[in-house]
């Protein structure tokens, strides 16, 4: 039934005969020689009010359309239909380029805030969502010791011993993703009028003020500790009930990601303690009809670009203060299959943008690794040869973002000493 | 495939299911309440006292606060004869919590059958299961040792197959041996599969005539924290030797084959026979599976371990900073009766220093929570929405990542007032989901024929003791809608 590449020896590197890559941005490149000396793991000063933006695609993201390697002929040959012509896609280098629908997020990757690691992933060989997220989530992999709780619960709760508010972890929806699993506290909230004080009556202030006494006749840490949660409180209802008028022209797509944005540029800027937010966007299983620059896939990413633009426009003002992560469970096979989809497969294009990304470029060897048929040689999907363990990702982005240390590092990931991925 | 047993018993149920379980559940709370005690008595007799009543302080520690009643019963029968009912829960009629709290299936299979399931329903049973136990069964003594030692033998279910596995340890290691033996409690805890999982003993495996190094996870816990404590005298050579002691003890869930499939084994070709030498003590060659309980008796017998259990149980039962008299005193009868639980609770439960620590404590979230629902006779079946609150407050049951468990400091656990006001307010006012609390009815006992049920009368059966006058104050105007959700969200009812 699949229509066979003409050429399908496996495990032959993906793009042949490309030139060097020459077109850093300024920026990037500045930022690169400047801290081209520093060690894989120099100590970052804690900080309280930087915030890590965790997006999850679910459904294992077919970012070979995202971030797409234009300078490559099997590209092409592999994808006859699915393929981003290069015509339509906007040239970031010489050899990649963004999806048409990424339109917005093109300058903060012109301005080095924008950047991307090619063929991260998980070793799991299953090709299940389940197992996949599963894993990247609790921070496992299929071979090595898995530690308990999610990767990210394990971080806030190394920090634990510290002061921690109860907004240190938020995430939008319904339910609590695996990565939060033992963090010492983790709100599940889909609008911010969620955090409420709720008395019978309705009204709040009448229990607030009976609290404010309370905790402030209490001469001890909890008192003191209570004072602080009421200030909390109120400044999250003094944002309540209020239409909220995002900053700087930002527009928020209407559909519930976009809302869950503007959530957590909301909870940012009154400046609660919000140390990780989580938020998933599915619909990437796109197995039939993923379409090309236009489309279902181009749907989706279409209003992941325009979330994640609108985000960065409302919060141009707290610039500093945070970084986006975006990834998913796993990448897709590069050909196409015989319904106009691509199936699941192995590495993917993992994303970050913020002031403290080194951005401006796509990180991976070149050409690109991957099994350009149905993988023979390997267990698992083919696709994007795993060249970068997701681990060593996400520990540089916590290390760039909060701060965490080689010693925390180790704790969070046992046996995964931090390497030097390059995006922080 | 393998025959599902499960399968079998939903078909045979199947028509007696779901439809009829709703109504079944009111059936429960009407017949525990009718009787089986779980109601409330005709009439409360309040502290007036302004320190925390004894009685009720020995209930906030001993058990999960009282129950309305529990005070009088305790003051007519003592507390001493109380400690000593609780130390031997056998003899307590439980059937209330029973009928509630017994019917998660899986809870009942061996550590291999329990595959069967799915991870939502295992994660939800073993959960539901532990806060109804908590809130109802009236051996409160032993619940509160196995939150103690659920902490102590921390297993997360988040953790590999654990989910799976931890059903069996919680029944076959910390059910079992709560009120035992300390000795027997780590014996079983070594060669409990959820255990050899968690802490990779698993595949501790020294083959001969290979490199094998052992794997060390489980040693060093063994020593750090199950046992002796981190500065409890060990050096690095011991928990090697130890890990050398351990080896060949694993768990395979797919030998079908097996007789003892859902057990931990001994495979002989993966243990280091060799002479080992731990804490000065030579455990000669050719040992094979015995090594296990020499070391395990080793490691519980050593004088640091006394202490580490001692301090350990004293922070959880008397102060975050006990005195040493009382930490010693508490680690020689551990010793002297080899790590019988009982003895131990015994001498802690009956000394001065436990009533006089009245109110030092901050109560962590699931106490909290489970004092709330106590103190007001809630009726819940511990579903969903009444678990997400403690997930929120970082508490979730069997979710703690790394194997030190759920601190007893207080300061992590200072960021969840926030969610401890709203539940306190929403159960008070009938509004928590999944929680039906009848706050009239036990007004009425608590008012004494009074019009009114005077908010010092609500404070008095919360926290234990009459209120100061600006505590008074402070609560604001009478409404008794208002006032008991304002009691359990104010600092008092945070401490115990």
């Amino acid at each position: 039934m699949k229509d066979k590449p003409p050429d399908s020896s496996s495990r032959v590197p993906l793009f042949k005969g490309v030139k060097l890559m020459s077109t850093f941005t300024r920026r990037a490149l500045i930022s690169k020689l400047a801290l081209a000396a520093a060690p894989a793991f120099a100590a970052v000063p804690r900080e309280e009010s930087h915030t890590l933006i965790h997006v999850f695609l679910r459904g294992g993201a077919d970012t070979l359309n995202l971030w797409v390697p234009y300078a490559d002929d099997n590209y092409y040959r592999l994808r006859p239909s699915l393929s981003i012509k290069a015509s339509e896609a906007i040239k970031l280098t010489d050899r990649y380029a963004l999806h048409p629908a990424m339109r917005p997020l093109e300058a903060a990757f012109k301005e080095g805030r924008l950047g991307a690691v090619q063929s991260v992933g998980v070793d799991n060989t299953t090709g299940s969502h389940f197992e996949c997220q599963d894993m990247m989530e609790h921070g496992d992999t299929m071979n090595g010791v898995p530690a308990g709780g999610g990767w990210l619960g394990r971080f806030l709760r190394l920090r634990a011993v510290d002061k921690q508010s109860p907004l240190c972890a938020v995430a939008i929806g319904t339910a609590l993703p695996e990565s939060l699993r033992g963090a010492p506290a983790a709100s599940v909230l889909e609008r911010l009028d969620d955090i409420a004080i709720r008395t019978p009556s309705g009204d709040s202030a009448a229990a607030v003020k009976a609290l404010k006494a309370m905790y402030g006749a209490d001469v001890t840490l909890l008192g003191e500790r209570g004072l602080e949660t009421l200030d909390l409180f109120q400044r999250v209802s003094a944002l309540q009930g209020k239409d909220y008028q995002p900053e700087n022209g930002a527009v928020y797509p209407k559909e519930s990601f976009g809302s869950g944005l503007r959530e957590i540029a909301r909870l940012m800027k009154a400046r609660l303690g919000l140390q990780v937010a989580c938020i998933d966007l599915g619909g990437w299983d796109t197995h039939f009809f993923q379409g090309n620059a236009t489309g279902q896939q181009a749907e989706r990413i279409k209003l992941l670009a325009e979330g994640l633009a609108a985000l960065d426009a409302d919060l141009k003002g707290h610039r500093g203060r945070y970084t986006m992560m975006v990834t998913t469970e796993f990448g897709r096979r590069v050909y196409e299959n015989a319904s106009l989809g691509t199936d699941h497969g192995r590495g993917f294009a993992l994303m970050a943008l913020g002031d403290r990304v080194k951005g401006g470029q796509v990180i991976g060897s070149w050409p690109i690794l991957a099994d350009d048929d149905v993988n023979v040689n390997t267990p698992g999907p083919g696709g994007l040869h795993l060249e970068t363990d997701y681990r060593h990702v996400f520990a540089e982005v916590l290390r760039g973002s909060l701060g965490l240390h080689e010693k925390e590092a180790l704790k969070l990931f046992p046996g995964v000493p931090p390497k030097a991925v390059g995006i922080m | 495939m393998r025959t599902s047993r499960r399968l079998l018993l939903k078909a045979a149920t199947l028509g007696a299911g779901a439809a009829a379980l709703a109504g079944c559940e009111r059936v429960v709370t009407a017949v525990n309440r009718e009787f089986f005690g779980e109601g409330l008595p005709p009439k409360l007799a309040l502290p007036s006292g302004t320190e925390i009543d004894p009685e009720f302080h020995l209930l906030s520690r001993a058990a999960f606060g009282p129950w309305p009643g529990d005070v009088q019963r305790v003051k007519k029968m003592g507390r001493e004869a109380w400690i000593e009912e609780q130390l031997h829960p056998d003899t307590i009629t439980d059937t209330a919590c029973d009928l509630r709290a017994e019917r998660f299936e899986s809870l009942y299979f061996s550590a291999g059958d329990v595959y069967e399931f799915r991870k939502p329903v295992l994660r939800d049973e073993i959960t539901r299961h532990s806060l109804l136990r908590a809130i109802y069964s009236r051996r409160q003594l032993f619940e509160v040792m196995v939150e103690f030692w659920t902490d102590h033998l921390n297993i997360d279910l988040e953790k590999g197959d654990c989910i799976y596995l931890k059903p069996s340890d919680d029944r076959d290691v910390i059910r079992k041996h709560a009120l035992g033996n300390f000795h027997d409690l780590i014996r079983a805890s070594a060669t409990s599969p959820a255990m050899l999982v968690y802490l990779d003993g698993k595949s501790n495996k020294v083959r001969r005539k290979t490199d094998d190094k052992p794997n060390e996870n489980y040693a060093r816990e063994l020593m750090e924290l199950h046992t002796m404590g981190v500065h409890g005298g060990y050096t690095q050579d011991d928990v090697r030797e130890a890990a050398r002691c351990l080896s060949g003890w694993t768990f395979d869930p797919k030998r079908f084959f097996a007789l003892n499939q859902s057990e931990a084994f001994f495979k002989p070709d993966w243990h280091d026979d060799g002479s080992k030498q731990v804490l000065g003590q030579t455990i000669p060659a050719g040992g094979g599976r015995g090594d296990l309980d020499r070391l395990v008796d080793m490691v519980c017998s050593h004088a640091s371990t006394a202490h580490f259990l001692a301090l350990k149980l004293c922070r959880r039962f008397v102060s975050t900073t006990p005195q040493d008299s009382l930490v010693k005193r508490v680690a020689a009868e551990f010793t002297r009766t080899r790590g019988d639980i009982k003895c131990v609770l015994r001498l802690l439960l009956n000394s001065a220093e436990f009533m006089a620590s009245r109110g030092q404590l901050l109560k962590r979230p699931f106490k909290f929570m489970v004092s709330a629902m106590r103190a007001l006779a809630a009726d819940t079946q511990a579903e969903k929405p009444v678990l997400e609150p403690l997930q929120r407050m970082g508490h979730g049951l069997f979710q703690y990542p790394t194997p030190d468990g759920y601190t007893d400091d207080e300061l992590p656990w200072m960021g969840t007032l926030m969610w401890r006001w709203n539940f306190g307010m929403a159960i008070a006012a009938g509004r928590q989901p999944g929680v039906r609390v009848d706050l009239h009815e036990l007004g009425k006992v608590l008012r004494d024929g009074a019009e009114q049920t005077s908010p010092s009368r609500w404070f008095a059966h919360l926290v234990g003791r009459a209120p100061k006058p600006e505590e008074l104050k402070n609560l604001g105007a009478g409404d008794e809608r208002q006032t008991p959700g304002l009691i359990l969200a104010g600092p008092a009812f945070q401490r115990c």
